[in-house]
């Protein structure tokens, strides 16, 4: 166990004139669960591989506790990993897959047998380990794989979209077996998924990833609370963020946030950081989550300076809330959160009041967060 | 149910009656209109079989008869006689002929085998630049004659010295394209994620090899086995080429000697029918024992 560091790593492909992966920085703790996140093609299988060294380094180096391993075979870097389809070895027995590896590091037989069999109990696939894989079903064979990372103890686990191949429900269920897994076991993990939820939910810190470039690396609060950048904040979260272009206008001695159709006034704080960033009178992008939009008359009464006025386009059940489409006159509807006791038919007017602390505006160009 | 059944008659691999009727039931129009059209083909690839079994078994007067007939009426088995005395009156004793062929037949499988999958398994996991021509240039070898290379291949062995030796038989046999071909067809269907594993799980690559390539292209083994036995167990080419002594020559060259080595070519055509069909026994026997990984083979390569 111990701590990864990625020190400016590049990655072209052969003849790409494209980075597939472009000046990656990152220091994993030891540890650490930590998740890789970005949408397809982005360079995130591409960064685990370079570091389990199935793929060439361009540029920069990568270090496994002190040492860089650049031009370390896959082998010397005590590392196990989980690939996306599993790669079992077809030609042999659930309990040689999980097996090989201490072979190859030539461990006594009767400490190979004990190893074999605490991983598969700890997976529960005891039952399991004279089959062959194909005899075996998706879940069971997911967790074969994890046999075969567990049963040694490596300086760290790298995972490709292990759960990506299962139905929703044992994906969950697959999911928490690996967090409790990790808590036991408190092996450095780096792991990947283009699923948020599953971002979120498992890491202790999450890298948000794009064109193969890090957006940002924080705590799964941070990531979903303060975005860096507009990238990241309609990434993470579900359904997404609601973005609004518009301008910054002083009125009535406070700073408010127009569009041709309606106007909201920014809290002390956010007035004080944009009008220091010399941004009255410009072009803005505002953003809002769906469950800080709400429907309570409260809340409409509270604050006569916040509130948008739209028309009820489309509704989503989705059991503990429901999500509503506003036509709002832009060319996006804002998507809201609700109670679900809450009804409004389609094509009804309504008035929504947006809750300003949680509000983030971002810069029209560069897309950066600018407030906090 | 029907579908069920057809799975397990094929597992079994074992044709009941009722498993045949069943089948035709399931057959769709088109491919009865197939089989139709197959049977008459598959009868004519059989007739030299029929004919081999046949011939063997003619008395004399059967052998020369014109036109010639298939089937023997007075089945006899005097030409086994004949080639067994036959071979009482050589200088060599056939035994040494016998004792030749299982030796060469063995080493050349053997090496054909290992040679075949260790070039395949390059050129399919590990391209290299240069990779796609080498292949290029083993396929163009399919190409070739026996014949056609028989002069080089005469001034190989003679410069390497190993005229008369069991090297200078296995040597030329040793390169078999078709064998580098469907081998590594085959590898190529393995998922690079499966080698990927086994190098973090900390195997080389000769390891990785033995333990996880040769196992899954085992089909692909027994069948380039069978080609191989075919082609060495048959070969004379290297005992009349290279084997200028009589104790280094082969079984099938001794059975060619029976009749077209001499002028007469009417003498001993009862010996050469005993002895055509003893030379067809063993690719037979192979080919039952293995037939059922074979036929997998080329279900999935696509070669029949
Ligand atoms: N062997 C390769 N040769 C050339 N380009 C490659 C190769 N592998 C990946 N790439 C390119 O590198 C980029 C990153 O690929 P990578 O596989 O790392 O994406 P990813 O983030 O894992 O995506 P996914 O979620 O779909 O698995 C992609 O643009 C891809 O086209
Ligand atoms: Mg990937």
């Amino acid at each position: 166990m111990s701590r990864i560091c990625f020190h400016h790593v590049h990655k072209r492909y052969g003849k790409f004139k494209e980075y597939a992966v472009k000046d990656f920085n990152l220091e994993v703790e030891d540890r650490e669960f930590l998740v890789f996140v970005g949408s397809s093609g982005c360079g995130k299988s591409t960064t685990l591989r370079m570091l389990a060294g199935l793929e060439d380094i361009s540029e920069g180096e990568i270090y496994i506790g002190d040492t860089i391993v650049n031009e370390m075979p896959p082998k010397d870097r005590d590392i196990s990993m989980v690939f996306q389809n599993y790669a079992l070895y077809p030609n042999m027995s659930v309990y040689d897959n999980i097996a090989f590896g201490l072979q190859m590091r030539k461990l006594p037989k009767h400490e190979i047998d004990l190893s074999v069999k605490r991983a598969a109990r700890v997976l529960e696939i005891e039952n399991f380990l004279d089959r062959k894989p194909r005899e075996l079903s998706g879940g069971q064979r997911q967790r074969v794989a994890l046999g075969r990372a567990i049963v040694r103890t490596p300086q760290a686990f790298l995972m490709d979209e292990p759960l990506s191949n299962l139905d929703a429900k044992l994906r969950v269920q697959m999911r928490s077996e690996i967090i409790s897994l990790h808590k036991k076991i408190g092996v450095t993990t780096i792991y990947v998924t283009h699923d948020q939820i599953e971002a979120m939910t498992m890491g202790d810190r999450i890298v948000v990833m794009e064109k193969g470039i890090v957006q940002q690396v924080d705590t799964p609060e941070k990531v979903y609370n303060q975005p860096v950048n507009l990238f990241v904040a309609n990434f993470i979260g579900n359904p997404p963020m609601n973005f609004v272009h518009g301008r910054l206008e002083e009125h009535g001695g406070g700073l408010e946030f127009h569009t041709n159709r309606f106007a909201l006034k920014l809290t002390e704080k956010q007035a004080y950081t944009l009008r220091r960033l010399n941004l009255v009178d410009k072009g803005i992008i505002f953003g809002v989550r769906p469950e800080n939009i709400s429907f309570e008359q409260i809340m409409l009464e509270a604050s006569p300076h916040s509130t948008i006025n739209g028309t009820m386009e489309l509704s989503e059940f989705v059991g503990s809330d429901r999500y509503y489409h506003m036509n709002i006159g832009m060319e996006k509807n804002l998507v809201a959160r609700a109670h679900p006791r809450y009804h409004f038919d389609d094509g009804m007017k309504a008035s929504v009041a947006v809750d300003m602390n949680k509000t983030l505006f971002f810069h029209k160009d560069t897309g950066i967060l600018l407030t906090e | 149910m029907q579908e069920s059944r057809l799975i397990a008659m094929k597992r079994r691999l074992t044709v009941k009656w009722e498993d045949f009727v069943l089948a035709l039931r399931l057959l769709e129009r088109a491919q009865i209109w197939i089989a139709i059209l197959l049977l008459p083909l598959a009868i004519f690839m059989l007739l030299p079989l029929v004919y081999l079994f046949n011939h063997a078994f003619k008395p004399l007067h059967e052998l020369f008869l014109f036109p010639p007939t298939f089937i023997v009426r007075e089945p006899t088995t005097g030409n086994f006689v004949e080639l067994l005395a036959l071979s009482e009156s050589t200088i060599v004793p056939v035994s040494r002929y016998i004792f030749n062929s299982i030796v060469v037949t063995f080493l050349s499988t053997i090496a054909m085998v290992v040679t075949g999958a260790m070039c395949a398994y390059p050129l399919s996991k590990h391209p290299f630049p240069g990779s796609k021509i080498v292949l290029g240039l083993i396929m163009l070898a399919l190409l070739f004659a026996t014949e056609a290379v028989a002069i080089p291949r005469f001034i190989v062995i003679q410069s390497l010295g190993i005229m008369n030796t069991y090297l200078g038989h296995v040597l030329p046999l040793v390169a078999l394209p078709v064998g580098v071909f469907l081998l590594k067809q085959f590898m190529d269907q393995i998922p690079n994620d499966l080698m990927e594993a086994a190098k973090i799980d900390g195997a080389r690559e000769f390891t990785i090899f033995m333990r996880i390539v040769i196992p899954l292209v085992n089909p692909a083994i027994a069948t380039i086995s069978i080609l191989a036995f075919q082609s060495a167990w048959g070969n004379t080419e290297t005992s009349t080429l290279f084997m200028q002594e009589d104790a280094m020559k082969t079984l099938p060259f001794y059975m060619s000697t029976l009749t077209s080595g001499l002028a007469n070519s009417v003498a001993r055509q009862g010996a050469a029918a005993a002895g055509a069909l003893i030379m067809f026994i063993p690719p037979l026997v192979v080919f039952i024992v293995s037939q059922r990984k074979v036929i997998t083979t080329m279900a999935h390569s696509g070669i029949k």
